[in-house]
């Protein structure tokens, strides 16, 4: 596709091609990006009509649309969405501050160290989902064990991603810092803890997604509320348009979860992204220039 | 040995402090004590309960495993190689990336009901993503300077696939493999917990819900340790093709 | 010999200790007097420790045999008295410019308006004026040197250490830092120990060069480089030329010497 100036409408604009070159490539961006979806959407709906499975198998789009729209028009979509949310994102939150806490006890203590590494090594690829009966025997069949079990998922990439950032953390920072006069803890804090950042991001950006699909899974297998309690009961009364249309609102709020993540590293890492991704150099200004 | 012995021991206390919860909780915390468990899960293999539904499981998972391997790292390379592939299909791979995929649960079962096949559908969507972007990432890798390398040696298309592409994607494919393995556990047990009439997670439910707790423990722990050391199995195996790696 | 040195090292000798493999010795009896506001260069071929000997006046490696005295007082553990500057700048990537010229003055307990002034003085110093809440990844090389350098000398160390620290910059930015180096040690004078294996720089910094041996380290000689290079031409000054060759034919012994023993069957 030849666009502005030879150059193909797929690749970005060079750096002062006019406001039309751009426009253009976003346009072009959101075409092709939205193109395989609208075409999934029709071959769906082609399936559906063609007689080839029955409407329980498929509902045609219809249906699973006005399931939708009535969803979040009686409040029920935002409700069991936050119901969801709230599970995964405390179960989340818990699994980030232990772990981190965690990572940082472990780096700082040989004992810890070797007392907590088999653990991890051996809970790491565990399909831990399997220990949620025992979860409810224990904690019965509300918040707590499902709470419990998203910790549990999910503290596992936290802690391994601060180890490890922390360990990478080069000498010649914590030596400048106790150069200047810094003591331990303050190098712990102020300089390996931000050095090792971009890495804790990684495993915060691993663990978000495990904290949401355990919490729909214990949120099917324990029935209830929530979005996957919903579906649960949708599957379970033949509902099926009410089944696709959870699906549909899963990957929405999946998709918007993971977006929001890449936003808030961007934000927190500004200054890292721009090693990746040299501006080259900037005359000085007062204010920042944002690309 | 010795070394392994010292690495390990902190399991050990955790397994000591496991018994002595046991027995100091009898009657108001259900745990049974490791030794009732032990003994359960050999009453299990002797009467082949367990190997059997064990042998179910194994099938399902392997089978929709095999299925993404194969299926995920075709799809991930052409999206490597094909720049029109790439487009149409990496805002799929965008969109049901941070899908939970335990929310395939219901729709496998709505299609292919409460047997093998919807368990197989499962894990092989399931693990499809992790697989196609390892293999994806592992092709886009290759150094360019390698192509010309051996293209300039007269390497055509088909050798370079062989001989550059492969190679050099294969640590990326392999760690998605990786995580499609502990993946495929996972959605195994979750989907054989919520709707099943054999395999472990059946089992599991089986014996939750009726009280018969050391046989339950036993299961969970076997699957728990089976999905172990299957990812050690697998790490062992592939370590060679990784050796060279710096 | 005087007791008027400021730093004496005596017979400091130092094991490199890798992960994995024997233990190397990196110094052997290593003995060293540098006095107050003297700029001292440590050249060397590769390997020949003289990083290694920085690292342990800094106070950042154990001193296991031997001895090193900073006016009177053992040198124990890094402080702000011996300021570091690194060859990749060791900038806190996170902080701004100013961020991180301030660090030691939060530090050493400026208070907050004592520590901005103080801060806008250095990076005014080295230049870099204009560009106090930049990051470091949106600087060159040689501003990323410079801040490291305002950095260091904002918290008015006695002695200053470099290692290597115009290392990772092109060779036109290397020459301006170099002559900018100088004129801010004239202004405000301190003792610097300063390693390079750049010859001529060692001879257009230094009042005198220490010429260490290959691996393992000890002073092979100290050569006196105390000459007018005042003038914009001074490299070419016969005076220059015969110290840069005097010791040039110092170095490349040493040089072939570690060489050899690279190819040969020692370990590295």
């Amino acid at each position: 596709m030849a666009g502005i100036a030879g150059m193909s409408l797929l690749d970005p604009p060079r750096p002062g091609s006019s406001a039309l070159a751009w426009a253009l490539y976003y346009v072009t961006w959101l075409v092709t990006r939205s193109f395989t979806i609208v075409l999934l959407l029709v071959v769906w709906e082609m399936i559906a009509r063609s007689g080839t499975v029955t409407r329980f198998m498929l509902p045609p789009l219809g249906p699973v649309f006005e399931r939708m729209v009535e969803d979040v028009s009686s409040g029920a979509f935002f409700l069991k969405t936050s119901q969801t949310m709230f599970r995964a994102l405390t179960g989340f939150a818990i699994a980030a501050i232990a772990g981190i806490l965690l990572g940082m006890v472990m780096v700082r203590s040989a004992i810890a160290r070797w007392f907590f590494e088999p653990v991890i090594s051996v809970g790491f690829p565990m399909p831990k989902i399997a220990f949620l009966p025992i979860f409810m025997l224990w904690f019965g069949v509300y918040n707590v064990s499902k709470i419990g079990m998203i910790v549990f998922d999910a503290i596992f990439p936290v802690i391994t991603a601060t180890i490890v950032g922390l360990q990478a953390v080069g000498r010649e920072f914590i030596w400048s810092a106790r150069n200047m006069g810094a003591g331990p803890q303050r190098v712990l804090w102020e300089i390996a803890l931000p050095a090792a950042l971009p890495q804790i991001m990684t495993g915060l950006q691993v663990a978000l997604p495990i904290a949401l699909i355990v919490a729909i899974a214990t949120e099917m297998l324990m029935g209830g509320t929530g979005l996957g309690g919903a579906m649960l009961e949708d599957s379970r009364m033949a509902d099926s348009p009410g089944v696709f249309a959870g699906l549909i609102e899963m990957t929405a709020v999946g998709y918007c979860a993971i977006k929001l993540m890449a936003v808030a590293r961007r934000r927190l890492l500004l200054w890292h992204q721009e090693t990746q991704q040299p501006a080259g150099i900037m005359f000085p200004r007062k204010r920042r220039k944002t690309r | 040995m010795r070394l392994l012995i010292i690495r390990y021991f902190p399991l050990v206390m955790l397994a000591a402090l496991w018994e002595f919860a046991a027995r100091a909780a009898k009657g108001s915390f259900t745990l049974p004590s490791l030794v009732d468990i032990s003994i359960a899960w050999f009453e299990l293999v002797k009467s082949g309960e367990l190997l059997t539904n064990g042998a179910d499981s194994i099938y399902r998972a392997f089978a929709g495993l095999a299925l993404a391997v194969v299926i995920g790292t075709m799809l991930g390379v052409f999206m490597a190689l094909s720049r029109s592939a790439n487009i149409l299909i990496s805002p799929l791979v965008e969109l049901f990336y941070p899908l939970p995929k335990s929310a395939l649960i219901p729709i496998t079962v709505i299609w292919l009901g409460f047997g093998d096949a919807s368990k197989i559908l499962l894990i092989f969507l399931g693990c499809m993503l992790p697989v196609t972007i390892g293999a994806y990432n592992g092709a886009r890798s290759t150094e360019q300077f390698l192509l010309w390398s051996a293209s300039s040696m007269g390497a055509g298309h088909m050798r370079m696939m062989r001989d550059v592409v492969f190679p050099s994607a294969l640590p990326e494919l392999l760690n998605g493999i990786r995580t499609a393995l502990a993946l495929s556990f996972i959605l195994l047990v979750t989907s054989e917990l919520i709707a099943s009439r054999k395999g472990f997670g059946y089992l599991i439910g089986l014996y939750g819900s009726g009280g018969i707790y050391d046989a339950m423990f036993a299961t969970v722990l076997t699957v728990a340790f089976l999905g172990f050391f299957a990812d050690r199995g697998f790490q062992m195996v592939t370590q060679r093709a990784m050796s060279w790696r710096e | 010999m005087s007791s008027q040195a400021q730093i004496v090292v005596e017979g400091v000798s130092h094991y490199y200790r890798p992960p994995r493999g024997r233990e190397v010795l990196a110094l052997s009896n290593v003995s060293l007097e540098v006095y107050e506001r003297e700029f001292v260069a440590l050249l060397g071929p590769s390997g020949c420790g003289k990083s290694t000997l920085l690292y342990l006046i800094g106070g950042f490696l154990p001193i296991e045999r031997g001895s090193i005295r900073v006016e009177g007082g053992e040198v124990l553990s890094p402080g702000p008295d011996r300021g570091i500057v690194f060859q990749h700048f060791a900038l806190f990537p996170w902080k701004t410019v100013l961020g991180n010229v301030s660090y030691g003055l939060q530090l050493a307990g400026f208070s907050g308006e004592e520590r901005t002034s103080r801060a806008h003085k250095f990076i005014d110093l080295v230049g870099l004026s204009g560009f106090e809440h930049s990051y470091p990844s949106q600087l060159s090389g040689g501003m990323k040197q410079r801040a490291a350098i305002a950095r260091t000398l904002a918290f008015d160390p006695k002695i200053l250490l470099m290692d290597e620290p115009f290392g990772a910059l092109d060779s036109q930015t290397r020459s301006l830092m170099q002559s900018e180096l100088l004129g801010i040690w004239r202004s405000s004078p301190k003792t610097v120990i300063f390693v390079t294996h750049d010859v001529q720089e060692a001879v257009y910094l230094a009042k005198r060069v220490v010429v260490m041996s290959a691996r393992p380290g000890c002073i092979k000689s100290i050569i006196d480089t105390d000459f007018d290079k005042s003038s914009p031409d001074h490299f070419k000054s016969p005076e220059f030329i015969e110290k840069v060759d005097e010791i040039w034919n110092l170095v490349r012994e040493e040089a072939l010497l570690a060489q050899g023993a690279k190819s040969g069957a020692s370990q590295p």
